[in-house]
């Protein structure tokens, strides 16, 4: 080993001292902030995760619309059913419509499925918490958790449900009357939104609801395991074909802006932890300067010895270098343990305020999501050393600068 | 002088001082030859760290040349040129005896095992064969300027440079320190030149000089 490297490892860790204070308190520093990155991402990233899961779930990985309606949907299947890669398909109508149970109204957005189909592209029954998506047929409807709560609607309660085309009969002088329908079951996919304001009802109800005949407004698309949803989508719009009024597009792109807004939160939130970093690396500075003003007559030495100043930077930089390094593998250490323990520390303090229910109610979890993606780690870690590394440059710099001659004479 | 180690001519230095400017060396001519042990004595102030300095090319001179072995002195020789005692010993206090002694061989190349043993050998030749392993905290004085012996010399150089080593120990202590310096630079045929305010210790040296007023007298 050169003797900077050696040098440097010798300061940080002197022989015949296991724990040097100035270098445990800069590996904390940096640990810390390591720590809290890795933390963070991993949760951001978690919420995020499960987000686009909860988007694929509802929405199918590629979904198909056209400019109206899609007016022979059995045929537009069987040409994407076709296309390498795609799993399975199934329509939705969709729309909005007046709810009431025990006059108590709501205004859901309502979908109509292809019961048969539908769980083959989105699997819906995990998140039906009471009654089944078996029982759904032409009678029935199936209600999102906080809206059945909201009209105080139960599994076998009888609503009422208005269509905007029953506006339109109105105008021709019909009366339409309102569809009765029981409910046979509440879902909770978890998302504020769509648990507070979407009912299912069967798309041949609703193609009766709308007047669709036999139009549907879109098709989802399950494609395979592993496969791009944006290659998916590209190969069936090729498939559909430049004249289509149907085109395909992927969950990604359907919800760019959303992605977008998510990706920019975690973003803001890895630039404004890496402060922390930041601030530790000023103290290594700091620390790395007082060692410099310390060790005058050492580099003094050093220069007498035949070192070059080079070297001596090196040897600093290097001293930075080292404390980064173990620095992060503590940090991502600290991290990864506090990840792994997060659910119980959750439990413990919920426990000890009495807030488990209010968590849940607002933030939809009783368990902290948490997805760390290498992506996410490996930017913690070269942001950690490089910074860290950084901060011994000015030290080095100074120490290089000093004469020997100087040096040696320096009270 | 056959074979001279260190050829110094007309070195010349100057120090600014506030307004004014204080010459410390002025024209000072020196050849030390190959085993050679030379005492510089002079009043504080004379200039006799200042030549040290400029002998070991830690320091440019305003004027003259200094030669090492015929060739113009070079900084990047000097870990295997010459080794140097300080009156401050200067031990890195995060290193032990040996792991200080072997530091001199580090800077020229990691050493081996058998810059290892030699490392040794020489501390047990300065009586520290037992105390290879203790920080510079742990040992006296008299102790750490042996452990800066046992460094100066580790690279075998052809020339010793040592600035009133004994100034920081008392008189017992610095008889042997020199004592021993002068003995291992005889064994070793290694030329020594010391600088100290001791009349003693100069006069066990083969040639003795004076510096007065920036000038051998």
């Amino acid at each position: 080993m050169p003797w900077y490297l050696y040098l440097a490892l010798k300061q940080l860790f002197p022989t015949g001292r296991r724990f040097p204070f100035f270098t445990v308190i800069s590996i904390l520093g940096v640990a810390l902030g390591v720590a809290l990155l890795v933390v963070s991402t991993s949760v951001m990233g978690g919420f995020g995760y499960e987000i686009r899961r909860m988007i694929v779930d509802t929405q199918g990985d590629v979904q198909i619309r056209a400019r109206g309606f899609i007016n022979d949907p059995a045929e537009l299947q069987a040409r994407v059913a076709k296309v390498p890669g795609v799993v399975a398909t199934t329509p939705f109508a969709e729309g909005v419509v007046m709810l009431q149970c025990d006059r108590k109204p709501a205004f859901p957005a309502i979908q109509g499925v292809d019961v048969d189909r539908v769980t083959k592209v989105v699997p819906l029954e995990r998140y039906i918490r009471v009654g089944s998506l078996e029982d759904l047929d032409d009678d029935s409807i199936v209600l999102s958790a906080k809206l059945a709560q909201s009209i105080g609607a139960r599994l076998g309660s009888k609503v009422e449900v208005y269509s905007p085309l029953l506006l339109e009969r109105l105008k021709s002088d019909e009366v339409l009357l309102p569809r009765e329908l029981t409910v046979v079951g509440i879902f909770e996919i978890g998302h504020q939104q769509l648990d507070s304001s979407v009912v299912l009802v069967t798309l041949r109800l609703m193609q009766d609801l709308y007047g669709l005949g036999h139009a549907v407004h879109g098709i989802n698309v399950k494609i395979a395991d592993g496969l791009d949803a944006d290659v998916a989508a590209g190969r069936i719009n090729r498939a559909l074909g430049a004249q289509s009024s149907a085109q395909a597009r992927s969950w990604i792109e359907v919800n760019e802006d959303f992605l977008f807004v998510l990706q920019l939160e975690k973003n803001m939130i890895f630039f404004l932890l890496t402060f922390i970093i930041i601030v530790a690396a000023f103290s290594v500075t700091s620390s790395l300067l007082i060692s410099v003003v310390r060790k005058t007559r050492e580099i003094g030495l050093i220069g007498a010895l035949g070192g070059k100043p080079r070297h001596v930077a090196a040897c600093f930089c290097f001293q930075g270098f080292l404390i980064g390094f173990a620095g992060t593998v503590t940090g991502l250490a600290l991290g990864f343990g506090a990840l792994y323990f997060r659910n119980d520390a959750i439990r413990v303090f919920t426990q000890l305020t009495g807030s488990e229910e209010v968590l849940v109610r607002f933030y939809q979890f009783s368990q902290l999501p948490a997805h760390t993606s290498r992506g996410d780690v490996t930017m913690i870690v070269v942001c950690s050393v490089v910074i860290s590394t950084l901060a011994g440059m000015l030290p080095a710099w100074r120490a290089a600068r000093l004469k020997p001659v100087e040096a040696l004479r320096s009270e | 002088m056959s074979n001279p180690i260190v050829t110094a001519r007309a070195l010349a230095k100057t120090f600014r001082s506030g307004d004014g400017r204080i010459e410390v060396l002025r024209g000072v001519d020196l050849d030390v030859a190959a085993g050679e042990s030379v005492s510089i004595r002079g009043e504080s102030g004379s200039g006799k760290s200042t030549l040290l300095n400029l002998l070991a090319g830690l320091d440019a001179p305003d004027a003259g040349s200094l030669a090492w072995e015929g060739a113009p002195a070079d900084a990047g020789r000097r870990a295997q040129f010459l080794g140097m005692v300080f009156q401050s010993f200067y031990l890195i206090p995060e290193l032990d005896a040996l792991q200080n002694v072997l530091m001199a061989a580090r800077m020229l190349k990691p050493p081996d095992v058998a810059e290892r043993a030699r490392a040794k050998d020489l501390l047990a030749r300065v009586g520290l064969a037992e105390r290879t392993r203790h920080l510079p905290a742990q040992l006296s004085g008299g102790e750490r300027q042996r452990v800066a012996v046992a460094r100066a010399l580790m690279n075998s150089p052809r020339l010793m440079l040592a600035d009133e080593p004994t100034g920081n120990l008392d008189e017992h202590t610095g008889e042997a320190v020199i004592a021993l310096l002068l003995g291992l630079c005889a064994e070793t045929g290694t030329a020594l030149v010391l600088v100290t305010h001791n009349a003693a210790h100069a006069a066990k040296c083969a040639r003795g000089l004076r510096l007065h007023d920036g000038r051998f007298a």
